[in-house]
């Protein structure tokens, strides 16, 4: 059959990376508020899980995002010295600081697995750094291929 | 191993314990309980006693009946470290008669455990053949990784025989149990298998003394070693940790300096 020029069948669509992104509600997730009353314009990719502290953030969490189909997880909040709760994100640095090398051993490196720090004041910084984390997803492809840790289909 | 009985057997016969846990003189070394005096002469000690006895300190029915002695080669004398350093051991209760290869090196309390460590094995490192097969790994590319983990963990069938046999792993309920919410499934597949084994191995973290008695417990073989190892060092370059030396040291994960490296961090 002759394909016509009003097919309605879609057309294969690109790579849309979906990142889960935990944030902490004192600095990162304000910060993302202030991009959107900033009306700046960034990637729609990002999903935003907000919780009261880094420190809250147990890397089960992380884990059971990539299981249930993210391509990749950032983890942001308040910079050193700013934790609402004095210290919480200080304990959370350590934990990443462990964590991310283990799961690099298991095969999720640095292109899925994103951290950093945004405050309250930095709008333009969340926009960018969704834009660059996306950016960097949509190269390193869809992950699914073969992980033990992600959730057969 | 004449010396070893010996002491246990005086232990005993002096009541300084109501228990000695060793190693029984028969095929696969396995755990043995030593009541009486005249049981000692069934101990043993060699280079194939690959558990970890000081995770028996940690149950009731051990708890029940302190004091007890248990036969520690140095990286078990670590493990005991570890538990009074995270106050798991009732101060005075519990003895090591600590023996290394062939060598029964006398009978210790917490402090001198301590001592003897520092004294004699302060240089312990992991085995270099350990952490050839780390790097071997790390440099492979991440699908390649992926792909050896997931032949690895479809494997496992959640026996966990690795928590059992860990001295760290004495929570009286795991997380792999909570079920509301069910942050680990439970099925014996895929991403359940992989997070169970990366979350027991990142519980220990700061806190694994490299005993292997988590791989040789494992029925399936897993090679359980290469996450230890990996957090062990990083713990290790990032932190100067050295679980099992201080009896007074601070939980690696649970205390914090700003000093601590982010340059991972955007």
């Amino acid at each position: 059959m002759m394909k016509t020029e009003t097919s309605t069948a879609p057309a294969p669509a690109a790579f849309e990376p979906r990142i889960t992104a935990f944030v902490c509600n004192w600095c990162t997730y304000a910060g993302a508020d202030l991009a959107g009353t900033s009306r700046l314009q960034y990637a729609s990719n990002m999903r935003i899980i907000k919780l009261p502290c880094t420190g809250r953030i147990d890397p089960l969490f992380v884990l059971k995002a990539f299981e249930n189909g993210a391509d990749a997880v950032l983890v942001s909040g308040c910079h050193p010295g700013d934790c609402h709760y004095t210290s919480g994100n200080y304990h959370a640095r350590r934990r990443w600081t462990l964590f991310r090398k283990l799961l690099a051993l298991t095969g999720i490196g640095d292109d899925r697995l994103f951290f950093s720090w945004v405050s309250a004041a930095e709008g333009q910084k969340f926009a960018d750094l969704v834009n660059d984390v996306t950016a960097k997803v949509r190269k390193a492809g869809p992950f699914c291929a073969v992980h033990p840790g992600r959730r057969a289909s | 191993m004449k010396a070893l009985r010996e002491a246990a057997e005086k232990l005993l016969r002096e009541k300084r314990v109501s228990l000695v846990i060793g190693y029984e003189d028969r095929k696969g070394r396995p755990a043995f309980f030593a009541a009486k005096p005249e049981d000692c002469g069934r101990l043993a000690y060699d280079a194939s006693c690959r558990q970890n006895l000081a995770a028996y300190l940690g149950k009731p029915e051990i708890r029940a009946r302190l004091p007890v002695a248990v036969v520690a080669p140095p990286a078990v004398l670590r493990s005991i470290v570890v538990l009074t350093a995270e106050s798991q051991l009732p101060p005075g209760q519990v003895l090591a008669l600590a023996v290394d290869g062939d060598s029964f090196l006398g009978t210790f309390d917490a402090a001198g455990v301590a001592e003897l460590l520092r004294a004699k094995y302060s240089t312990l490192a992991p085995e270099p053949a350990l952490l050839e097969r780390v790097q071997g790994l790390l440099q492979k590319s991440p699908a390649e990784r992926a792909a050896f983990w997931e032949a690895e963990f479809s494997k496992c069938t959640r026996c966990y025989a690795c928590r059992a046999a860990c001295p760290g792993c004495y929570c009286s309920r795991c997380i792999v149990e909570k079920n509301a919410p069910q942050w680990i499934s439970t099925a014996a597949l895929g991403h359940g298998n992989y997070t169970w084994s990366v979350m027991r191995a990142f519980h220990q973290s700061g806190r694994c003394t490299l005993c292997g008695a988590c791989e040789a417990a494992c029925p399936q073989g897993l090679p359980l070693m290469l996450l230890n190892a990996v957090l062990d060092r990083e713990a290790l370059e990032e932190f100067g940790s050295r679980p099992g030396y201080d009896p007074e040291a601070k939980p690696l994960i649970g205390s914090w300096s700003a000093d601590d490296d982010h340059s991972y961090m955007r």
